[in-house]
C-alpha cells in the first residue's frame, strides 16, 4: 500500500479502516429546507464525531455527516394536523430533538478511480445518505457530481455502508445526511513518528473557538489542524465550536476543514509550552442557506405542504408574509385584492383554521389586510392542509395551516432586526442555561408617525388617520438538554420528558376623526383589536407511549366605537389538548386524546337602535335611534374525543379515525360525529396513492349564540363531508410531483341574514345568523416541487396549478330584505345557489429562486388565474327607488359572466452582505412588475347603466433592510 | 366583530377606490331625462286604531296629492307620458304582477313637478280585495313598519324609460305615541352664506367653488316612535337627508345630512363647482329633501353663471 506523493490513496477498512474521517458538522439553525412530499424538519443536535479520528498514511478521505433528521419526528400540534402515519405516533408538541446520532459501523473503502489517478485528480464528492431506521443504508445520491468516476467510487462504497440507528426524541427513526467524500493525494506513506515521541516533544497549545462568519453561530464537530499532513495532529471541535490542538511550536499553517464551510486558512506562530488562544471565522459554503436537514416523514394527510421560514420569506410579492405564501399553493384561490383570506378548496372566508403551534390565532392580519400577525422571524415552517386530515383536529370545515414556531439556538446569541415601509422588528434567540433557550420577537408599525405627512390638509377640516398596529412571540424551551442521546441518559426510567412555554399576542388600533366646519359631518372611528395566548407543552415519552399535554389561556379585547355607537368586548379562552400515542406494534399505532376549550366572551354595547334589529327599517335616510345600553355575556365550551390508528397491511396504511364534538353555548348543546378514514398505498420507494374521505366540523363562534335579534342560540355545527384521492411521486431526492383530486360538500355552515321569523310571545324577527349555507367544491390539484440539494444548489421554486369549480349558497329562499350567502350574489333574481362569488377554474401559480452568488438571489412568481364570476347588467331601463334616492339595478343570469383573468409577475431581489459578526440583508420586492391592469372591483355608476372595472395594485416595488447575527 | 372591522376595513379601502373613479354620469350632473323626487301630500296615513273598523278603513282610504319631480333639461318641452300603478310587492319594482296591481293614474305632460290626486287605500284588486291587505300579506313583518305600499311611476320620455317606486305609508297606533308624519319642507337655502329666493336670479361668477347651504332644518326634524319587533316602543329622531342637482356642474357631496349607525348627523353644506369650459348660462338647481320615513318635497332655484 505504499504510496509515492501522486499515487492513490483511497483505502477502506482492509487498510486499518482509515480510509475514512468522520466529521459531524452541523449547525444549531440549519434545515430550513423542507420539501414538498418529503418534508425536512430542523433538529437541534449536540454533534458528536461518528467514528474515532483515525488516518490514512497516504490519503486521506475524509467525510462529513452534516445533520441528520427524524423521519418520524414531526408531531401534532394541539388543533393540528397530525402527525405521520408510521410513526411510533409522537402526539409531540415539541420540535423532535435528535437524541442519538447514528455511527458508522462499517465503512467500505471507494477505490481511487484508475483514471483520476493517472491524472493526479483529486475530488470531493458530496452525497445524500437516506439511513434506514434499522441503520441501513435505503438510498444515496450525489448532490454534486464530480466526475472522472469519483461519483461511482464513492456511490457504491457508501452503499455498502451501515451505521447505528438514528434516534429521535428516543425512538429509532430514519434519517438522512449530507456527506462527503473526499480523495485525495499525499505523501508517500512513511513511517510516522511514534506515537510516543510526539507526546515527548515538546508543545505548544492552539485552543480556541470556531464561529460561522455572518451569524456567529458555533461550528462543532470540524477538524483544525496544522498543514495538510495526515499524521499531524487535529483537533475536533465540540458542540460549542471549541478545540484545543496540541502541536509542535513553530509555525502552523492552520487548517479548518467544516462541511459546510469553505476551508479556512490560516498561520499561527506558537510558542512552546504556551497557549495560543483565538477565534476562527468560517465563512459558510454558499450564502444563506444552511444545512438541509431531510426526513422522508411519512404523511398521514393525503396532502401535506410545507413551507420553510426561508421560502416565507423569500416568496416574491408576499413581502415576506408567512400567511401569505399559503396562497401560493395549489387549492387556494386567490383572495380578492389584498385581503389575504383563505379560500381553500371552494371553502368561504373563515372556514379554514390558522393556528400557532396548534393554537388558534384570532386574527390573522393586521390593519386593513396588513402584515400577517405573525412575525415571520418566529416562524419555522408552515404546514398546509388543504382538507382529509386526521381525527385529531377538527373546528375546521376548509383547510388547516399550522405554523411552527422557532426554538431558540442553543450555541450562543441570535439575532436580526428588519426594517420595511410599514413596520420594523427584531428577532433574539439565546441560550439561557443548560437546556433552556429562549426565543423572541416583536414588531410596530410606524405607519401613525408617517401618515400626517401625506394626509391632505385643509383650512376649515382637519383629518387625523393613526393606524398602529404591533405583535409579540415569546418561546422558553426546556428539557431537550444538549449532549442528551438516549432515553438512559434523560431520566434513570428511561422516560424523556421536553417541553417549552409560548406567548404571542397583538394589537391593532386605528382612530380616524375627521372635523371641521368645511367637513360634511363629523367623524369619529375608534377601533382596537388585542389578543394574548399564552400556552405550554409538555411532551413525555417512555418506551412506546408518547404524550403531549397542550394547556393555553387566552385574554382578547375588542374595541369599537363610531359616533355614539361603542362596543367593548373582553373574551377568556382556556383551552387544553391531551394526546396519547401507543406504537402497540409495528403494524399497529393508536392514537387518542381529548381537545377542550371553553370561552367566555362578554359585550358592553351602547348603540343608537339599529334598524332592522330593533325596528323594521324604511328605505332612505336613517333615522338617529334611541340610545341602547346592553351588558351581554355568555360563555360557551367545545370538546372533542377523538381516536385513531394506524394499521400497517403490506404496502397499505390505513387509519381509521372518529372524532366526537360536543358544544355547549348558552342553553344550546350540539353534537356531531366525525368518521375518517386515509389509505395510503405504497406503491413503490418513490410513489405513493393515497385517499382520504370523512366528515368535518366547525363550531360557531359564540358571539353568534347570544340571544335574539344579534344572534341566533339555534346555531348547529357547520359540517363538510371531504373526500380526495391523490398520487404522489419523488422523481428524485430534490423534485417532488403531487396530483390529487378533490370533492368537497358543505352543509350547514353559517349564512348571514337568516329568515324571518315570527317570535314567540309576539313580534317579528330576522335571524343574524342561520345553518343554511351549503356548497360544493371539486377539483384537481398538481404541485411540482424543486427543493435545493444542497448549499450549492442554485436553483428552487414550485409549480402549482388548480383546476376547480365551486358552488356556494343558501338551502332555503333568499331570505326578505335580500342577503347574500357565501361571499354575497348579486343579480336580481331569486337565485340562491350557483358559482361561488370566489371560483377560478385556473389558478396556476409558479414560484422560484436562483442564488446569482456573491449574497445575490433573485426570484419570480408569476401567477395566473381565472377571472371571477359576475352577474352582468342587464340595463333596458333605470329602476329608481324614490325614498332612498337610489335605483336598482336589471341584471343578466346569476354568475353569467367573469372578469378577465388574473396574471401577474412579481420579482424580489435579495443582497447578502456577510461581516465578521453580523449579516446585512436588503431586498426589492417588486410586485406587478409589467403592471398589469388586473380587474378587482367592478362598480356600477349610479343608475346601474355600465359597469367599471377597477385595477388593483399596480407595479409596487417595497424595499426592506435586514441585519442579524 | 373582529369579521366586521376587518371587512369594515376593506370596505374603506374599497371606498377609497371608488373615490379613485370618476363616471361621468353623476347624480347632481343632470343632463338627460330623470325622475329626481316622488312624494304624497299626506306622506302617511294613520288610522285611529289598529282594529278593521269603517272609519279606521275610511282614514286609510282619504285623498292624497302625488308628487313627482321630473326633469328633462335636454328634452326641449318633449312630452313625458306616464302610469301610475299601486301593487302589493315592494320587491316588484315596476308593478309587473298585475293580479296584484291598480292603476292610479296615466296621461302625457311635460318637464316639471306632475301632480294629481290618488286614493291608493282604497284600491281594490283581484277578487274585489283591498290592495291594502294584500300588501299586509306580503309584509314579513306583519305590519310592524306599517302598510308601505309601492307606488311605481312610469314615465317615459322618448327613449329612456325610468320606473320609480315610492312607498305609501299607512299606520295605525301600535304603540303609545305614534302620530303621522309631516312632510318635511326646506326652509330656504344659502350660497355662500347669502340667502337664495325662489324669485331671484343671482349671478354666479367664476370656476367656484360656491357653497350652498340650506337654512338650518334641525328644529324641524321630528322626533317620533315606531313600535320595535319586539312590539315595544322605539324612540326615534329624523335625519333630514337633501340630495342637490344642477343642469351644471357639480355637487360635492351631492348628498347632505342623514345619520350614520353611530349617529353622527350630516352637515347641509356642499359645493357646486360649473363644468369647465363651458358657457354663460341659466343653471336650474333642486334640493330634494327627504326625512327617512317617507316624506319628501323639493326647492327649485335658478341663477345666471358666467366663466
Amino acid at each position: 500500500m505504499a504510496r509515492n506523493a501522486i499515487g492513490p490513496t483511497a483505502h477502506g477498512p482492509q487498510g486499518g479502516n482509515r480510509a475514512h474521517k468522520d466529521v459531524c458538522a452541523f449547525r444549531q439553525k440549519c434545515g430550513d429546507v423542507v420539501q414538498y412530499g418529503l418534508p425536512r424538519r430542523r433538529i437541534p443536535y449536540a454533534p458528536r464525531a461518528m467514528s474515532p479520528n483515525l488516518k490514512a498514511r497516504s490519503a486521506l478521505v475524509t467525510a462529513s455527516l452534516l445533520l441528520a433528521t427524524p423521519t418520524l419526528a414531526q408531531a401534532p400540534q394541539a388543533g393540528a394536523p397530525p402527525a405521520e402515519a408510521a410513526s411510533p405516533s409522537p402526539p409531540a408538541q415539541a420540535q423532535p430533538t435528535m437524541t442519538k446520532a447514528p455511527e458508522l459501523l462499517q465503512q467500505v473503502a471507494a477505490p481511487y478511480p484508475p483514471e483520476a489517478l493517472a491524472e493526479g485528480l483529486t475530488a470531493s464528492v458530496r452525497l445524500i445518505i437516506t439511513i434506514g431506521a434499522d441503520g441501513s443504508v435505503s438510498d444515496v445520491l450525489p448532490t454534486e457530481p464530480a466526475g472522472h468516476g469519483f461519483d461511482e467510487a464513492a456511490l457504491a462504497a457508501v452503499r455498502q455502508f451501515r451505521f447505528s440507528p438514528a434516534e429521535v426524541d428516543g425512538v429509532p427513526a430514519p434519517v438522512q445526511v449530507e456527506y462527503v467524500y473526499h480523495f485525495t493525494l499525499d505523501a508517500p506513506p512513511e513511517e510516522a513518528p511514534g506515537q510516543q515521541q510526539v507526546q515527548e516533544a515538546p508543545k505548544a497549545t492552539l485552543t480556541g473557538q470556531l464561529i460561522s462568519r455572518g451569524s456567529r453561530s458555533r461550528v462543532p464537530g470540524a477538524t483544525v489542524r496544522c498543514g495538510d499532513d495526515p499524521e499531524a495532529p487535529e483537533a475536533l471541535s465540540d458542540a460549542d465550536g471549541r478545540f484545543t490542538l496540541l502541536v509542535p511550536p513553530g509555525e502552523c499553517a492552520v487548517r479548518v476543514v467544516a462541511s459546510g464551510f469553505q476551508l479556512y486558512q490560516t498561520k499561527e506562530q506558537l510558542q512552546a509550552n504556551e497557549t495560543t488562544e483565538v477565534n476562527f471565522f468560517l465563512a459558510p459554503s454558499a450564502g444563506a442557506l444552511e444545512t438541509v436537514v431531510r426526513s422522508e416523514r411519512p404523511k398521514k394527510e393525503v396532502v401535506r405542504r410545507t413551507i420553510t421560514r426561508q421560502e416565507a420569506q423569500r416568496t416574491p410579492g408576499t413581502f415576506g408574509d408567512p400567511i401569505r405564501v399559503i396562497q401560493t399553493l395549489p387549492g387556494v384561490a386567490r383572495a380578492p385584492f389584498i385581503s389575504g383570506e383563505l379560500l381553500v378548496r371552494g371553502s368561504n372566508p373563515g372556514q379554514t383554521a390558522t393556528m400557532m403551534d396548534g393554537v388558534g390565532i384570532p386574527i390573522l392580519f393586521h390593519l386593513l389586510g396588513g402584515p400577517s400577525v405573525v412575525n415571520a422571524e418566529f416562524v419555522d415552517q408552515l404546514d398546509f392542509y388543504p382538507g382529509g386530515y386526521g381525527s385529531q383536529y377538527g373546528r375546521a370545515v376548509g383547510g388547516i395551516v399550522e405554523v411552527g414556531t422557532r426554538k431558540g439556538a442553543v450555541d450562543t446569541l441570535h439575532g436580526s432586526v428588519k426594517v420595511d415601509l410599514l413596520d420594523a422588528g427584531f428577532f433574539l434567540e439565546a441560550p439561557v442555561a443548560d437546556g433552556i433557550s429562549v426565543a423572541a420577537a416583536a414588531r410596530r408599525s410606524y405607519i401613525d408617525t408617517l401618515l400626517p405627512v401625506f394626509l391632505p390638509k385643509s383650512e376649515g377640516s382637519t383629518l387625523s388617520v393613526v393606524p398602529r398596529y404591533w405583535d409579540y412571540q415569546v418561546r422558553v424551551d426546556f428539557g431537550a438538554k444538549r449532549g442528551a442521546r438516549s432515553e438512559a441518559e434523560a431520566s434513570p426510567d428511561g422516560a424523556r420528558s421536553t417541553g417549552y412555554i409560548m406567548a404571542f399576542g397583538s394589537d391593532d388600533q386605528l382612530r380616524v376623526v375627521s372635523s371641521g366646519p368645511k367637513t360634511e359631518r363629523d367623524l369619529s372611528i375608534d377601533t382596537q383589536t388585542l389578543f394574548h395566548r399564552l400556552k405550554g407543552d409538555w411532551t413525555y415519552r417512555k418506551g412506546a407511549l408518547t404524550s403531549v399535554f397542550t394547556p393555553y389561556v387566552g385574554y382578547d379585547t375588542n374595541s369599537f366605537q363610531f359616533g355614539a355607537a361603542k362596543q367593548d368586548g373582553v373574551s377568556y379562552t382556556l383551552g387544553a389538548r391531551e394526546v396519547l400515542g401507543l406504537e402497540l406494534s409495528s403494524a399497529l399505532t393508536v392514537r387518542t386524546g381529548l381537545d377542550l376549550v371553553y370561552e367566555r366572551q362578554s359585550f358592553d354595547v351602547q348603540f343608537p337602535a339599529p334598524e332592522n334589529f330593533e325596528y323594521v327599517a324604511f328605505p332612505g335616510a336613517e333615522s338617529v335611534g334611541e340610545l341602547l345600553v346592553e351588558k351581554i355575556g355568555l360563555g360557551s365550551f367545545d370538546g372533542a374525543l377523538f381516536v385513531e390508528a394506524d394499521v400497517k397491511v403490506g404496502k397499505f396504511t390505513f387509519t381509521p379515525g372518529v372524532r366526537g364534538n360536543l358544544q355547549g353555548a348558552g342553553d344550546t348543546r350540539n353534537l356531531a360525529l366525525d368518521p375518517r378514514l386515509w389509505v395510503r398505498f405504497a406503491a413503490t420507494e418513490r410513489t405513493n396513492l393515497k385517499g382520504s374521505l370523512g366528515l368535518y366540523s366547525q363550531p360557531p363562534e359564540t358571539f353568534r349564540f347570544i340571544d335574539l335579534p344579534y344572534g341566533n342560540p339555534d346555531l348547529v355545527y357547520q359540517r363538510a363531508f371531504q373526500s380526495s384521492l391523490g398520487v404522489d411521486h419523488r422523481l428524485t431526492d430534490v423534485l417532488n410531483v403531487d396530483v390529487t383530486g378533490f370533492f368537497n360538500r358543505r352543509y350547514n355552515n353559517i349564512a348571514a341574514p337568516g329568515q324571518i321569523v315570527t317570535r314567540e310571545g309576539g313580534g317579528v324577527v330576522q335571524l343574524p345568523y342561520s345553518n343554511e349555507g351549503i356548497g360544493r367544491a371539486l377539483g384537481l390539484e398538481v404541485m411540482v416541487k424543486k427543493d435545493r440539494a444542497s448549499a450549492s444548489d442554485k436553483w428552487s421554486g414550485w409549480l402549482s396549478y388548480t383546476f376547480s369549480r365551486s358552488l356556494d349558497g343558501r338551502a332555503g329562499p333568499k331570505p326578505d330584505g335580500g342577503g347574500g350567502f357565501g361571499g354575497g350574489f348579486g343579480g336580481d333574481g331569486d337565485a340562491t345557489y350557483g358559482l361561488s362569488p370566489f371560483d377560478q377554474t385556473h389558478i396556476l401559480t409558479l414560484v422560484s429562486s436562483y442564488v446569482l452568488g456573491s449574497g445575490w438571489e433573485l426570484g419570480g412568481r408569476f401567477r395566473y388565474t381565472t377571472g371571477r364570476p359576475t352577474t352582468p347588467l342587464n340595463h333596458t331601463f333605470d329602476l329608481f327607488q324614490a325614498d332612498r334616492n337610489r335605483f336598482n339595478g336589471t341584471y343578466g343570469p346569476y354568475a353569467s359572466a367573469r372578469t378577465a383573468g388574473f396574471h401577474q409577475l412579481d420579482v424580489r431581489l435579495d443582497k447578502g452582505w456577510q461581516f465578521q459578526n453580523w449579516t446585512l440583508g436588503a431586498y426589492i420586492d417588486v410586485q406587478n412588475l409589467y403592471n398589469a391592469q388586473n380587474v378587482e372591483f367592478v362598480f356600477n355608476d349610479y343608475r346601474l347603466r355600465q359597469e367599471y372595472e377597477v385595477p388593483g395594485i399596480p407595479i409596487l416595488p417595497v424595499v426592506g433592510v435586514k441585519g442579524s447575527f | 366583530m373582529k369579521t366586521l372591522i376587518h371587512s369594515g376595513g376593506l370596505l374603506l379601502l374599497a371606498m377609497t377606490v371608488i373615490a379613485c373613479i370618476d363616471p361621468e354620469d353623476q347624480p347632481s350632473r343632470v343632463h338627460d331625462f330623470r325622475v329626481l323626487g316622488v312624494s304624497t301630500e299626506q306622506p302617511e296615513l294613520m288610522a285611529s286604531t289598529c282594529e278593521r273598523t269603517p272609519e279606521a278603513l275610511d282614514a286609510l282610504a282619504a285623498e292624497v296629492t302625488y308628487r313627482a319631480l321630473l326633469v328633462d333639461p335636454a328634452g326641449g318641452g318633449r312630452p313625458i307620458h306616464y302610469t301610475l300603478w299601486a301593487c302589493a310587492d315592494p320587491e316588484d319594482r315596476t308593478c309587473a304582477n298585475e293580479a296584484d296591481r291598480a292603476l292610479l293614474a296615466e296621461g302625457t305632460t311635460s318637464e316639471g313637478e306632475l301632480t294629481f290626486p290618488i286614493r291608493p287605500g282604497a284600491v281594490r284588486v283581484g277578487e274585489d280585495r283591498l290592495l291594502l291587505e294584500r300588501v299586509q300579506e306580503e309584509d314579513p313583518y306583519q305590519g310592524l313598519g306599517g302598510i308601505r305600499m309601492p307606488l311605481v311611476l312610469r314615465a317615459v320620455a322618448g327613449d329612456e324609460e325610468v320606473y320609480a317606486q315610492k312607498l305609501m305609508v299607512f299606520w295605525c297606533p301600535v304603540v303609545e305615541g305614534m302620530k303621522a308624519n309631516e312632510q318635511p319642507v326646506l326652509p330656504g337655502l344659502r350660497v355662500d352664506d347669502v340667502a337664495w329666493q325662489d324669485s331671484e336670479l343671482p349671478e354666479f361668477t367664476g370656476p367656484g367653488p360656491f357653497v350652498v347651504t340650506s337654512e338650518d332644518v334641525s328644529a324641524l326634524e321630528e322626533a317620533y316612535v315606531v313600535p320595535g319587533l319586539r312590539l315595544q316602543a322605539v324612540n326615534l329622531k329624523e335625519a333630514w337627508e337633501i340630495s342637490w342637482h344642477a343642469t351644471l356642474g357639480d355637487f360635492s357631496p351631492q348628498e347632505t345630512g342623514g345619520a350614520d349607525f353611530g349617529g353622527q348627523q350630516g352637515r347641509h353644506r356642499t359645493e357646486w363647482e360649473p363644468a369647465e369650459g363651458a358657457a354663460a348660462q341659466e343653471v336650474t338647481f333642486w334640493a330634494v329633501v327627504r326625512d327617512g320615513r317617507g316624506g319628501s318635497s323639493w326647492l327649485v332655484r335658478r341663477a345666471r353663471w358666467s366663466p
